[in-house]
């Protein structure tokens, strides 16, 4: 990571008893892309408008370049941001709304002409200058919400929800659109999503909130494949979750179901006859012969579900349901439902959750 | 934001006190009718004054009607727009707003030389035929209002689906606007009722120049006549009001909420 | 309605075929009531006034009786009304708007936006006689706010030229409905402000008050001003407040006219008929500049 750029040091957050955001700390490097993930009321969206100044923090302290803004007004902290609902100014044209930030701080005429004109072009709609909003697409209202942002060359560039109200398939092109102009400008970014697909595919760092806390900070690597919380690891992917019981904590040896897996870990502090909980990866399960893999267990085929490039197919062990994923592939038929199967797969690939 | 509070506070208390002060006037005026002391002699003056209880009760009924036929008017009129003719609903629009425009004083001049009793429709002729002409004059002066809250009803509820499933049904169109549109517009022909019921029980204008008995001149005779009993006419009129406004806040309250085909 | 449905399946399926044909006749037949209602007691009586203002008693064209509205007492009645409606409409949608901001911005608890909204629609419609017993209880000269003025405070209102009976007596009396209307018609619109336009202005770096110049005022500008000319053609045709206040000693518009339609004071029926075209024009004349300025300069419209 470059140097520190945005630092947020131990913030919190309460309206009256209820506390929205607890002991947040994060350091933003210079150009970097962060997503605030978690589920509607876990305090990203607070955490944003802190930065943003909208919301003063009831403790802590917000840094941008060095300098504390906590309690400087929005107006003068010089960040770009993005809303859910666009929030273009109705009255103003296409090129107008664009030009407002450079306005207001009284660029002359001309060079702010050739201001909006640029980022028009960044936004690929470079004709679109006299339109109304009202006359844009939700996807082109918030390509031009973005230009407007970006337009007085802010510090910080903030997104709040940005592709939520948009179709699926705008969806994944304006952010991968969005990626592309942070990457250009080399602009400081936090991007606030519930969506967990959205947040691994286009950020430097993901920060998973639950409850008003930073449950987990990490690259989309790392979050997905080494969640350090049980609510991580079943907000973000999809998750099978197997109950077991230790019959070894040193051995790494344990029941599922009534048969007996081996892991390659030592379980302490946990001891024989505590119960955890292990979880798998779709993708990580096989059917069929263990192979070179050592981890096998018996189950049932319960349901098959042809996606076209990929069949997922549920089984069932005992009374817990595993999902895994295989390729199609047209020289095999799809498994049965009803018909025994072995799951296969490599303990490393077993993740115990912390409660 | 303090600063915001303050000036918010200082604005609403303001007008607060514009609007309350000759309430709290009138009815400290009419109180001092006896001497000396405060009481609602006034009050009893007025509610014993047969004159009071004769166009109190004629207003009552000619809000009655105007009200009968202002639904009989608009609501087959709104449904009928919103489910077959919704090109020609600007023209609607406008000619429902038209009364707003128009002064009341300017129509009934129009009826006054239109309908006299040598006209082809002598309403003037006869006591019976002024009635209604002050009844349709009404009518035309609550429609702004009428045609307001009706279409607002119907914008809730899915006309053209509802009135589809009835017709499958089998239902003819009498059964379709009694037992399906209706029920579901009452709450909004309600408000409509009530706010015409409102304007109509103190009108002055349509009903002095047609020479009708009704309230609202003889509230202008009482005030060009008598001292404590006009403030007590205020204070009647104004409860009435209230009432019916506090009612169509009330039927708000029960509007069906569907608004499955927001436009 | 279980009866309907088992018996009449066969005629529902006979009708369509029926209404098809004959489509375009009974479709203009569900509005006919309507039309011809409006036609007869709206648009006839008003056409009628009107082409009555260009005619002689013998029916004959002329322009001589739009011409002798310019007499004194006709001149001077229309810039009275003028007057009057004018600032009632402005000063009343002026502070009108400051209330309905403040009760939806203003960051005051819910039952102040409640009560004021429920207090509005009442005073919008507690016009005509009623309206001016309540002002003359409180501001006559036996009225509780004059009476308090001077044993109280001193101060004798009626001494400083004030009348209730005059230009500025009207004008506060009008605004006891005036403004109550405002707070009903621009509360939605201000309601339709989004807070997101305001924090995006200030990410921006504008501050409060390029935003509200910038933005604000803008998008609020149309339904002000409709509303300002619904609030002044509403004042304009009043006479019932007027009438009961004053009597018949001030000269306003309505006034003239109701009583040249009780007894041709102005001893010209034909007159009569120019003075409501007179009004029509007024108020129509206002709706139009109205509607031009929306078509030309507001294109963000939809």
């Amino acid at each position: 990571m470059t140097e520190t750029y945005l630092s947020i040091q131990g913030v919190k957050k309460s309206f009256g008893p209820t506390t929205v955001v607890r002991d947040f700390s994060l350091d933003v490097g210079r150009g970097e892309f962060i997503s605030f993930l978690g589920p509607s009321g876990c305090g990203k969206t607070t955490m944003l408008r802190m930065v943003a100044g909208f919301e003063e923090p009831s403790e802590g302290r917000i840094v941008v370049g060095g300098k504390d803004v906590t309690h400087l007004k929005p107006n003068q902290r010089k960040i770009g941001m993005v809303f859910q609902a666009y929030a273009l100014f109705p009255n103003l044209t296409v090129a107008q709304n664009i030009a407002f930030g450079l306005r207001v701080a009284g660029m002359p005429k001309a060079e702010s002409a050739q201001r909006v004109q640029d980022m028009l072009k960044l936004i690929s709609l470079p004709q679109l200058g006299d339109r109304y909003p009202y006359q844009l697409s939700g996807g082109q209202q918030q390509r031009v919400a973005l230009a407007r942002a970006l337009a007085p060359k802010p510090r910080l560039l903030l997104l709040d929800e940005p592709l939520s109200a948009l179709d699926a398939k705008v969806r994944v092109s304006l952010r991968e659109e969005i990626r592309s102009i942070q990457k250009e400008l080399g602009i400081t970014t936090i991007f606030v999503t519930h969506d967990q697909e959205e947040a691994l595919s286009i950020s430097d760092r993901i920060v998973v909130m639950n409850n008003g806390r930073a449950d987990q900070a990490g690259t989309p690597f790392e979050i997905y494949n080494r969640p350090s919380t049980r609510f991580v690891a079943n907000f973000v992917g999809t998750l099978n979750v197997l109950e077991a019981r230790v019959l070894d904590a040193q051995a790494g040896s344990v029941d599922v179901a009534g048969q007996v897996l081996a892991l390659d870990r030592d379980l302490a502090p946990k001891r024989k006859g505590d119960m955890i909980s292990l979880a798998l990866r779709p993708e990580a399960v096989s059917l069929g012969r263990a192979g070179a893999r050592t981890g096998a267990l018996a189950a049932t085929i319960a349901d098959v579900h042809f996606l076209g490039s990929v069949i997922r197919v549920r089984t069932k062990i005992g009374d817990s349901t595993v999902s895994l994923d295989t390729f199609n592939d047209p020289t095999m038929p799809p498994p049965v439902s009803g018909t025994p199967a072995e799951l296969a797969f490599a303990p490393r690939d077993l993740m115990v959750l912390a409660d | 934001m303090k600063a915001g509070k303050f000036w918010a506070w200082l604005t609403f208390g303001l007008g607060a006190a514009y609007f309350i002060i000759p309430l709290l006037a009138t009815m400290e005026f009419a109180m001092r009718m006896r001497r000396g002391t405060y009481s609602f002699d006034a009050f009893a003056v007025v509610f014993g004054d047969p004159r009071f209880q004769q166009t109190f009760g004629y207003s009552v009924v000619a809000a009655f009607f105007t009200i009968l036929l202002g639904v009989l008017i608009v609501v087959p009129t709104a449904y009928w727009i919103r489910l077959r003719m919704p090109h020609i609903r600007p023209v609607i629009e406008f000619i429902t707003l038209l009364p707003l425009v128009i002064p009341a004083i300017v129509i009934v001049f129009g009826y006054i030389r239109m309908y006299g009793s040598n006209s082809p429709l002598p309403f003037l002729g006869s006591a019976r035929g002024t009635d209604a002409l002050l009844v349709i004059g009404y009518a035309i002066l609550a429609l702004p209002y009428m045609y307001r809250a009706v279409d607002t009803g119907l914008r809730t509820i899915d006309v053209r689906t509802l009135t589809e499933a009835a017709q499958i049904l089998g239902a003819g169109w009498g059964t379709i606007i009694m037992r399906l549109i209706l029920p579901n517009v009452l709450i909004a022909v309600l408000s409509g009722a009530f706010l015409t019921f409102a304007i109509v029980i103190g009108e002055f204008t349509v009903a002095s120049l047609l020479n009708r008995p009704a309230f609202g001149p003889y509230l202008q005779n009482i005030g060009a006549n008598r001292a404590y009993e006009p403030a007590a006419l205020a204070v009647i009129t104004f409860v009435v009001t209230w009432g019916c406004m506090s009612v169509i806040q009330m039927l708000a309250r029960f509007a069906p909420k569907s608004a499955n085909r927001p436009d | 309605m279980a009866t309907i449905s088992l018996s009449e399946p066969d005629a529902a399926r006979a009708v369509p075929p029926t209404a098809r044909a004959v489509r375009l006749p009974t479709q203009w037949l569900g509005v006919a009531p309507f039309f011809l209602f409006a036609i007869l007691f709206l648009i006839a009586p008003t056409a009628y006034l009107i082409l009555g203002a260009f005619q002689t008693p013998n029916g004959a064209f002329t322009l001589n009786n739009l011409a002798e509205l310019w007499q004194p007492t006709i001149r001077a009645a229309y810039w009275i009304s003028i007057k009057v409606s004018f600032a009632s409409a402005v000063i009343g949608a002026l502070i009108g708007l400051a209330i309905a901001i403040a009760i939806v911005r203003g960051g005051l608890p819910r039952w102040v936006r409640s009560a004021t909204m429920t207090f509005s629609g009442v005073a919008s419609n507690f016009a005509g006689v009623p309206l001016a017993f309540a002002f003359l209880a409180t501001l006559g000269r036996l009225g509780l706010v004059t009476i308090i003025l001077r044993d109280i405070f001193g101060f004798n209102l009626y001494s400083t030229g004030f009348n209730i009976l005059s230009f500025s007596g009207l004008t506060l009396t009008y605004l006891y409905f005036q403004i109550p209307l405002m707070v009903v018609i621009i509360t939605p619109a201000i309601d339709g402000l989004k807070k997101e336009w305001g924090e995006a202005a200030a990410t921006l770096g504008a501050t409060q008050w390029q935003y509200w110049r910038m933005v604000v005022i803008p998008v609020l500008w149309p339904s002000f001003l409709g509303t300002v000319i619904l609030l002044f053609a509403n004042a304009f045709g009043a006479i019932a407040t007027a009438y009961a206040l004053t009597g018949s000693s001030l000269n306003i518009v309505p006034i003239l006219l109701y009583a040249q339609i009780r007894g041709d004071v102005l001893h010209n029926p034909h007159l009569g008929y120019a003075i409501a075209f007179g009004m029509i024009f007024i108020t129509g004349m206002a709706n139009v500049f109205y509607i031009w300025f929306r078509t030309r300069s507001e294109r963000w419209l939809k």
